[in-house]
């Protein structure tokens, strides 16, 4: 599931703003930039996110756009991060079951009818939240909510369809373990929050998947599936009037309060410089993360922090273009070979965050790119120009109207606004964020974050090049008169 | 009841202390950068003024010829941007005359060309300004690169398109390789390109297509830079193009790999044996490719671990006749590819070499099958998949750009969703009876990747195509 990748980094947002659109040869897609005046006024060419509280704290957001399809879906504020170490995995089991029976529609014929509208299914869990969402014909949107409602209130939770789920994920869990940059990322977040919930997976332990009983699960479930913590979001050709109507017939019943009024808190996560070196000589490739802290999700430093990102920017040695690369890096990359793929990242969340660069190379090239990565972070701090900064503000904005195309991608845009800061922000506040960026900020905001400060570093595969943590710690600062 | 609002509180970040100044790290350093949480609006930003679609989204697509024969045409989306390309009839099918890989090579030269600043379209660059030799190296590095990458990966699925598109036309057409075959990346140079773009890029063989774009206005870009220019290879003698038909001879191709270790990480993927067989469908611009296309979702199929929730095709035929009965099997997939001239209905599937040989037979006996009854349920279930699908997919903007381009280059005009989701509603279960029959006529077309010791011979492949019930003639062994 491409989803799945999605969860690693966070949430939609914040992928939206570090990653564009990968560049196909055969189409290519401009704004309209004729002019400052001309690209204000079509980002004002949108229409409003309505956004109506039900009387239980469930929150209903949705984008009408007048299309023939819609997709809409569910998202909870719940992930690993309220999991602890005897219960990690539960949410995404839980995921696993939400659409193999409902006390309603028992067995597989929820399935028959999701199958039967010709509608498109789908759900993921993150660190922090948790999200199930339809793709659907716009005049199905009814049927649609019922459905949802029914999934995320009434899952039945059979014995017989867990122990079938539990072979599944044991053996998705199997399969994973070869997506060596999911297992990097694990690593580095298992060891920058060390102790905390955040370090762990989002799957779980294999030890808990096959512990996990059914009062397991429906303790979660209970624990968690609260109203004031949801988000019902849509987008594509449905009114908001007739959503909020479909909403309060089918989740008015989601519950409000928590057994003993327990209601669960987020401890703070520290963060700890630190590292995990997996070496495994008999890989081809070696991945490398390394981060610094970075800021929660509120935090407005994030978007100079996604500026300086598209400064550096991302490559792959399968894009052509050779050495005529707009990144430095990149173009050090090519001219002296030094990796297969490199990309940033800065990954949110509620109060803390990981800001940082991953890397592929062949094991005798590890070291090089690593002088050339963390001198490329160096400079940023130091001696970033204006005309980079522009060129990546520009790169920024067009990303983030980019990533804008389909029903789905919109709904969770929305729903992930919702749940991070409260509001949908339009698009007119982000460029205007975007703008205020300068030079000078992206130097300032980078030392704030980067200069001298311990990062966590996580490597997997024939890294013996590696260098040791105090040699890679120097590297964060520059001696200067 | 407290603690909840107290959540609902917290939930709604109305808190003061969160506005206003940033809380968190404290930093010295001057420096007037906002510092407006992302949880408030920021001051100084007009109220958005929001604009409402209008009516339903009216589907127009709009063509104009320019004077060149270049076509250009345009659809109007509600939305704040644009997606514009060339689609130019040219692809690997063309290059009987030339060094295979051509078109693989210009892929990547377009848009690794950065001569003109981003906004022109990587085309048009290449069109005006010569090509240095490094640029040539440069993209003969990438492609060797993509290949290695194909080569490395577990998931066989684009060899075994290349190989069952070999085997179903032989050596013509749509049967030449797609990717550029390691040999001939020292092989094409400037001249050789040169040559295949004067016949190939020209005018009347392209579409300038955009999505969410005034037409007036794209027609009025087009004449500026697209009307009397002279590209840079020149509009001398052209060596004729190839106008051929593709012909669908049917056929085998084996390719034996030891595919025992082919996973990058270090849990290891159990050995397999994959085969695609495939039948000659027909192409995108007759009647019967609505038909094709039901059969195709009706058959459906996936892999039999995959993940992801309902909607994936759990009720196909080749899940609930094949994967859900045979656990042994890891993959089973139909894919339908459609061209100008011709098309070809394929089944993937994928087992372990010890019973390649049931594998076969499972699959020979589906096809057969299909020309037996269809029920109603699953037909209309097939209908609304495929109609949900293809709204589904037209709502992005590439993917329509896509669609206009493809069809104006074919038929200069474009067929709209909405009627082609009556088409689909027309279908009845005599159509599939009916293009199933005349597909089982053909020769089949058989692609085998992995240990090929237990394949039945192409012989047998063909005879159970033509049998009654699909089985494979019995084979009498004195030895087990």
């Amino acid at each position: 599931m491409a989803a799945r990748s999605v969860c690693r980094a966070g949430s939609a947002a914040g992928r939206a703003l570090l990653w564009g659109p990968r560049p196909s040869a055969a189409l290519l897609t401009l704004t309209r930039k004729r002019g400052a005046a001309t690209y204000a006024q079509t980002l004002q060419n949108i229409p409003e996110t309505e956004v109506t509280t039900l009387e239980n704290g469930l929150r209903v957001a949705s984008e009408e756009s007048r299309q023939p399809t819609c997709t809409v879906g569910v998202w909870i504020e719940a992930g690993s991060r309220y999991e602890n170490a005897k219960n990690n995995g539960a949410g995404f089991f839980v995921e696993h079951l939400a659409f193999k029976g409902t006390k309603k529609r028992p067995g597989s014929a929820f399935e028959k009818e999701v199958e039967s509208l010709g509608a498109h299914l789908n759900g993921y869990t993150s660190r922090e939240h948790t999200a199930f969402y339809i793709k659907a014909l716009s005049k199905d949107m009814p049927k649609v909510v019922e459905l949802l409602a029914d999934a995320v209130q009434n899952c039945a939770l059979e014995d017989s369809q867990i122990e079938k789920e539990r072979g599944v994920i044991l053996r998705e869990l199997k399969e994973m373990d070869s997506n060596l940059m999911d297992v990097t990322f694990d690593y580095l977040h298992a060891t920058a929050f060390q102790g905390t919930p955040l370090a762990h997976t989002v799957e779980g332990t294999t030890e808990n998947i096959k512990r996990l009983t059914r009062a397991d699960l429906a303790s979660y479930v209970d624990t968690h599936f609260k109203a004031p913590r949801m988000v019902l979001a849509a987008a594509g050709g449905i009114s908001h009037k007739e959503l909020v109507d479909a909403a309060k017939q089918h989740f008015s019943g989601v519950p409000v309060a928590y057994k003993e009024d327990a209601v669960p808190i987020l401890p703070r996560c520290r963060f700890t410089g630190s590292e995990i070196r997996a070496r495994d000589d008999g890989l081809p490739l070696a991945h490398i993360a390394l981060a610094v802290e970075g800021p929660g999700w509120a935090d407005p430093d994030n978007v100079v922090l996604n500026v300086a990102n598209a400064i550096i920017g991302r490559y792959d040695r399968t894009f052509g273009g050779g050495k005529n690369q707009s990144s430095r890096l990149a173009t050090l990359a090519v001219e002296h070979n030094l990796c297969h793929s490199f990309q940033t990242f800065n990954t949110s969340y509620s109060d803390t965050g990981l800001f940082g660069f991953h890397f592929v190379s062949d094991p005798l090239s590890i070291d090089d790119m690593m002088f050339c990565a963390q001198g490329e972070w160096m400079r940023l701090c130091t001696s970033t120009t204006e005309s980079e900064v522009t060129r990546a503000k520009n790169y920024l904005r067009n990303a983030m109207v980019a990533q804008l195309d389909g029903t789905t991608r919109v709904c969770e845009n929305i729903a992930s606004h919702l749940l991070n800061y409260g509001r949908r922000i339009p698009l007119e506040e982000w460029d205007a964020r975007i703008s205020a960026v300068d030079a000078r900020m992206v130097r300032d905001v980078c030392s704030k974050y980067i200069y001298d400060k311990c990062p966590a570093i996580a490597a997997v595969g024939p890294i013996e090049q590696l260098l040791d943590y105090n040699r890679l710690r120097s590297a964060m600062y520059w001696i200067r008169l | 009841m407290a603690a909840a609002m107290a959540w609902l509180r917290r939930g709604a970040r109305g808190a003061a202390r969160r506005c206003g100044l940033a809380a968190g790290r404290s930093y010295s350093g001057g420096g007037a950068y906002p510092s407006v949480s992302l949880t408030c609006p920021l001051p100084g930003v007009p109220k958005a003024v929001f604009a409402a679609a209008e009516g339903r989204e009216r589907f127009e697509t709009r063509v104009t010829v320019l004077e060149n024969g270049l076509r250009v045409a345009s659809q109007n989306k509600f939305g704040q941007f644009c997606t514009v390309g060339i689609l130019v009839n040219s692809g690997s099918r063309h290059e009987a005359k030339y060094l295979s890989g051509i078109s693989h090579f210009l892929e990547k030269l377009a848009f690794s060309h950065q001569e003109l600043p981003l906004q022109q379209l990587g085309l048009l660059s290449l069109a005006l300004c010569p090509v240095p030799d490094e640029e040539i190296e440069m993209t003969r590095t990438a492609i060797r690169f993509e290949l290695e990458d194909l080569n490395m990966r577990p998931d066989p699925e684009p060899l075994l398109t290349e190989m069952i598109h070999a085997a179903a036309f032989r050596d013509n057409t749509v049967g030449l390789n797609r990717f550029c075959p390691v040999e001939n990346t020292d092989k094409i140079d400037r001249d050789v390109l040169h040559s295949y773009l004067r016949s190939y890029y020209t005018p009347d063989r392209m579409v300038l297509a955009g999505v969410g774009i005034e037409h007036e206005q794209l027609v009025e870009c087009a004449r500026k830079y697209l009307l009397g220019v002279e590209p840079v290879w020149g509009t001398g003698q052209s060596r004729g193009v190839d106008r051929s038909v593709a012909q669908y001879t049917g056929g085998i191709v084996k390719v034996e790999k030891d595919m025992s270790d082919v996973s990058l990480g270090p849990t290891p993927i159990p050995e397999l044996t994959h085969i695609m067989i495939g039948l000659e469908s027909c192409s995108f611009l007759e009647d019967d490719f609505i038909p094709f296309a039901v059969l195709n979702m009706m058959m459906g199929g996936g892999g039999s671990f995959s993940a992801g929730g309902p909607g994936k095709g759990m009720f196909t035929r080749l899940y609930l006749n094949v994967l859900n009965r045979h656990h042994w099997m890891y993959n089973a997939t139909s894919y339908h590819h459609s061209y100008e001239d011709t098309g070809l209905l394929c089944i993937h599937a994928s087992a372990d070499p010890k019973q390649v040989r049931e594998m076969v037979e499972i699959i020979t006996r589906e096809f057969i099958l299909m020309a037996g009854a269809v029920g109603e349920v699953e037909l209309e279930r097939a209908k609304t998949q495929l109609k949900s699908m293809l709204m589904m997919n037209l709502e992005s903007r590439p993917v329509i750009f896509e669609d206009v381009g493809r069809q104006v280059l074919a038929t200069n005009t474009r067929k709209l969703p909405h009627e082609l989701c009556a088409l689909i509603g027309q279908v009845k279960p005599t159509d599939i009876k009916r293009v199933v029959t005349k597909m089982l006529h053909k020769k089949p077309a058989v692609a085998a990747l992995g240990d090929l010791t237990d394949l039945p011979s192409y012989e047998h492949i063909q005879a159970a195509l033509s049998s009654k019930d699909g089985r494979l003639p019995r084979l009498y062994r004195l030895f087990r």
